[in-house]
């Protein structure tokens, strides 16, 4: 437990003064069957400029961590513990009001999962893009329009769209609205979860193409949220793996691309269809396990090829050549 | 813009005429309904048959004559006597004569009742009991109305708290229509405390300065009014609440949270701007539904509106009152969803009759 808690300390080498600093943190669900640990005990540091890309299945709680970071909880929420540093000021202990005033937006913007509908459909979508300068800037309405009109331009948006609808835009167009309104206050951070999932693959290209601009020539920070790994390798300076609730493996891209540790990882990365290579696609069998009562010790050993007796117990996040984490036995 | 004029002028104009065709059937068939799809004709003839052969049998200068003469005296005063009544032209001719007259509003003239300056014209009768009746549930309906909404608005927002559970425990109190609450508020506070007067809607004589007159009426509308609030707050406070609860959870509101807005303009933008239409849909419902209670009501607390005139109507057989009030009540139906359009339209932009909405 010690030598585990002493590793996660350590998280991120080379990483002085971090722009995002996750420990420990944990949201845990109240349902009718039980506790959900959907986030449990992540921990993770993020650069200034870096784009972190968290990798995925389905329900292994990528979302839930989205939301933890930005203090978005639901009604049921049973625990929700940790820290959530940003430039070194642990905004976890703050009061609900000085978060809402001095985080959200501010420092930290979010893409959510469901673009398509994250636009109220009563309001123009200049107004919702605007709305955040009004509220945390101050500004009065038509120079809060002006600066909406500049930013979704870059993210290419005509600007007459502002006058619009949500229901008057084609999906890749709200999708970019979206991305703008998130940009709007020009935060340090911006967590995109699943920005690009709903859309179709020239969409998805061009948003891609979009999101590096950005982070190249306003030196953003990401949280790109996704399952898709071809996609994220495009934006990604590092990649965390989450299996059940859990960080399985940290690790650059130019290290965990090219070779993954995990044998979840190494699976997920067999999974993706490549040009040019003959092999048949390979997939994981059976199914990650609840998040209701997980497995005692490793959560991946039922479906890992590698599984040998100390997998009974619980890995620790162990530290390998160049500062890479993984969290399984194989590396001890 | 020009473009837009024309729209909601022919949207304006198209849900015009559909609602005059709704109000014209809809008074048909109660044409229809009150005259037995015709039948009422054959118990009129027979009556008038009678009534005629008695008195032509019953007049001593035609007695002597003989009977065939007889006879045809009798046939030829029942042909004037239907002549007269227009009982001689089939009834689905007469029938559109009296929708006609329906639609126009001319009434007629009522069989028993009459108004309070001794008027037997059905239309003066209408339009004096039909200001007590908008006032009192006019009002009701407003307090009601607004106060159940911000109180489902504040309390979604504590959701599982004490008062949360109080107001669901408390709603099944509006399984009990108005007049039940009417009955024991008279008893309080009329019988028992004599603080509030037992009925009415104004004192009995009344006052001659119009603001001593006013306090009077509002005075005796205290009693009603809360009787109506009573038998619907808790069902409207909960269903608002729950409403509100569900409308809570959509991903624009979890994004206005994320953006970091105040709660006030997360609700006032985010939650209850998207949700007026349905809103003022449930609002006119409640409207249209309480006019059907409002017999009862208005009789428990002899309050001299259209309820309690339909009420004595039915007791006297009043046909041509009871038809009018059915008229009025359609005009008035017309005329709530069709205001009911025109805030739709104004509130959502999404309500666009004959525009391709959609993707680009």
């Amino acid at each position: 437990m010690r030598e585990k808690t002493e590793v996660q300390n350590r998280i991120k080498p080379g990483l002085a003064r971090p722009l995002l600093r996750v420990e420990d943190l944990k949201l845990y669900f109240r349902t009718t069957q039980g506790i959900v640990q959907a986030v449990d005990t992540i921990s993770f540091a993020l650069g200034r400029t870096q784009a972190l890309a968290v990798l995925g299945e389905s329900g292994c709680g990528k979302t839930s961590l989205a939301k933890a970071i930005l203090r978005l909880l639901p009604r049921n929420v049973q625990t929700y513990s940790g820290r959530v540093e940003l430039d070194g000021v642990d905004v976890m202990s703050w009061s609900e009001e000085r978060f809402r005033r001095e985080v959200r937006w501010t420092k930290v913007s979010m893409v959510a999962q469901a673009a398509m509908n994250s636009l109220n459909p009563v309001l123009r979508v200049g107004e919702q893009i605007a709305e955040p300068l009004i509220v945390h800037r101050g500004m009065d309405k038509k120079s809060a329009w002006a600066r909406a009109r500049e930013v979704v331009q870059l993210v290419g948006v005509p600007a007459d769209f502002l006058q619009r609808y949500a229901f008057e835009l084609s999906g890749g167009m709200r999708q970019r609205a979206v991305i703008a309104m998130a940009l709007v206050t020009n935060p340090d951070l911006v967590i995109l979860d699943e920005p690009t999932s709903s859309l179709d693959v020239l969409t998805q290209a061009n948003i891609m193409n979009v999101l590096k601009n950005i982070k190249r020539e306003f030196e953003k920070s990401f949280v790109l949220i996704t399952h898709d790994i071809a996609t994220s390798s495009e934006l990604a300076d590092c990649v965390a793996i989450m299996y059940a609730g859990q960080l399985v493996e940290w690790g650059t891209s130019e290290q965990f691309y090219p070779k993954p540790l995990h044998p979840y990882s190494q699976k997920l990365m067999a999974s993706v269809p490549r040009l040019r290579e003959e092999r048949a696609l390979d997939f994981i069998p059976g199914r990650p396990p609840s998040l209701i009562n997980p497995p005692r010790g490793c959560r991946f050993a039922e479906r890992c090829p590698s599984k040998f007796f100390q997998c009974e117990q619980e890995p620790p996040m162990i530290e390998v050549q160049g500062g890479r984490l993984v969290k399984c036995w194989l590396y001890r | 813009m020009t473009e837009t004029i024309r729209r909601v002028v022919t949207y304006t104009v198209y849900r015009v005429v559909a609602l005059a065709l709704t109000v014209v059937v809809g008074v048909y068939l109660a044409i229809l309904i009150a005259n037995m799809g015709g039948y009422v004709d054959q118990i009129r003839k027979a009556q008038i048959d009678e009534a005629v052969g008695a008195s032509v049998l019953g007049d001593r200068s035609l007695q002597g004559l003989p009977p065939s003469e007889l006879r045809r005296i009798i046939d030829q005063r029942k042909e004037i006597e239907y002549k007269r009544l227009g009982l001689d032209k089939p009834f689905i001719v007469r029938s559109f004569a009296y929708l006609w007259d329906a639609l126009t509003l001319n009434l007629g003239r009522s069989e028993q009742l009459s108004s309070d300056s001794g008027s037997r014209q059905v239309r003066l009768i209408l339009l004096e009991r039909l200001p007590a009746t908008l006032l009192l549930f006019g009002t009701a309906n407003l307090l009601l109305f607004f106060f159940s909404l911000f109180a489902g608005l504040w309390l979604s927002r504590r959701y599982g708290g004490f008062l949360d559970r109080l107001v669901i425990a408390l709603t099944p109190t509006s399984v009990a229509p108005a007049w039940f609450y009417g009955i024991f508020l008279i008893l309080i506070f009329a019988s028992l405390l004599k603080v509030l007067p037992f009925g009415g809607m104004v004192e009995a004589p009344p006052p001659k300065d119009t603001l001593q007159y006013a306090l009077s009426v509002l005075k005796h509308m205290i009693l009603p009014t809360l009787a109506l609030w009573l038998s619907s707050i808790f069902i409207s406070i909960y269903s608002r609440r729950t409403f509100f609860l569900i409308f809570a959870s959509e991903d624009y509101v979890e994004m206005a949270r994320a953006k970091g807005l105040p709660s006030g303009i997360i609700e006032r933008r985010y939650i209850l701007r998207p949700t007026l239409p349905t809103i003022i849909t449930q609002f006119a419902f409640l409207l249209i539904g309480l006019w059907g209670g409002a017999i009862i009501l208005e009789t428990v607390f002899n309050w001299p509106g259209i309820g309690r005139l339909t009420f004595q109507a039915i007791g006297l057989y009043d046909t041509p009152v009871i038809v009018a009030s059915t008229v009025i009540y359609a005009y008035l139906l017309a005329l709530t969803v069709f205001l009911l359009d025109i805030v739709y339209a104004l509130v959502d932009p999404r309500v666009k009759v004959g525009a391709e909405g959609g993707a680009l």
